[in-house]
């Protein structure tokens, strides 16, 4: 099963980057590649929806490392709507102490 | 897995075969009466080795080989081997993140030993082992209720 990525600008200086699929080593550098994309907006909120995302690995994880990186302090990074066993990966991991877990997008 | 209790196959050792190994496990770990929590976890922590394997092993050392798996069920647990050819790899002889590693922000984190961290915290067993040419990773995942 491969990675789905979409990226849209919402209101004010938010973007938001769908991801469907399974997201792997394989499917990891379409998730780079969307994140940089996201950089140049210089969004003050990323919200990574993963509503249909079944399945992270650690290269992703990898890329959550990459986008905080390099988007620094600027830009908050929210997971938006992860099922169990990414949610799993992402606290396990003491990711959810640099991101925000959340089950849908905040208002402003 | 009814009148055999071992199913081996190999994939070859390409970024591509990353899903049909998982499929190829998820389908022994159902067989196993594992729930899907577990073949969930079975699933990652084998993806976490093979990705090594096949990133550090072959793709990084310009070199090309094949990823094994042979998965055996045995009455309390459900047994994977991962074997490669590539030079001598042992997953387990670099050092655990730490606590302090794990708490670090992002913006100060090294972004290696997380795939192995998932694989051990994932499953009921992992060891190494060096068998003649190739690397043996061998995963134990506890049935503890058959379907």
């Amino acid at each position: 099963m491969r990675l789905v990525v979409a990226l849209r600008v919402r209101d004010g200086s938010d973007v938001e980057i769908e991801l469907s699929g399974e997201l792997d080593a394989s499917s990891a550098p379409q998730f780079k590649g969307i994140i940089e994309q996201a950089a140049g907006y210089s969004p003050k909120r990323l919200f990574l929806n993963m509503m249909q995302l079944t399945y992270i690995s650690s290269a992703g994880l990898r890329v959550l490392i990459f986008a905080k990186q390099k988007m620094g302090t600027s830009t908050d990074i929210y997971v938006v709507g992860a099922r169990e066993a990414v949610a799993q990966s992402i606290k396990l991991t003491g990711f959810d102490r640099s991101i925000f877990l959340v089950e849908e997008i905040p208002r402003t | 897995m009814r009148g055999a209790s071992m199913k081996a196959r190999s994939f070859p050792g390409d970024l591509d075969s990353l899903s049909l190994i998982r499929q190829f496990i998820a389908d022994v770990a159902v067989e196993a009466g594992l729930d899907s929590c577990a073949c969930q976890r079975l699933c990652l922590a084998v993806d976490e080795i093979v990705t090594n394997a096949i990133v550090y092993g072959y793709i990084e050392a310009g070199v090309k080989g094949t990823v094994d798996i042979i998965a055996q069920l045995e009455p309390t647990a459900l047994v994977i081997e991962v074997e490669d050819t590539a030079a001598p790899y042992d997953p387990t002889a670099r050092p655990m993140p730490t606590e302090e590693d794990l708490t670090r922000p992002l913006e100060e984190r090294v972004p290696g030993g997380l795939g192995i961290f998932l694989a051990t915290q994932s499953v009921d067993g992992l060891r190494y082992q060096r068998a003649g040419e190739k690397n043996r990773t061998i995963l134990t995942m506890s049935r503890t209720r058959t379907l």
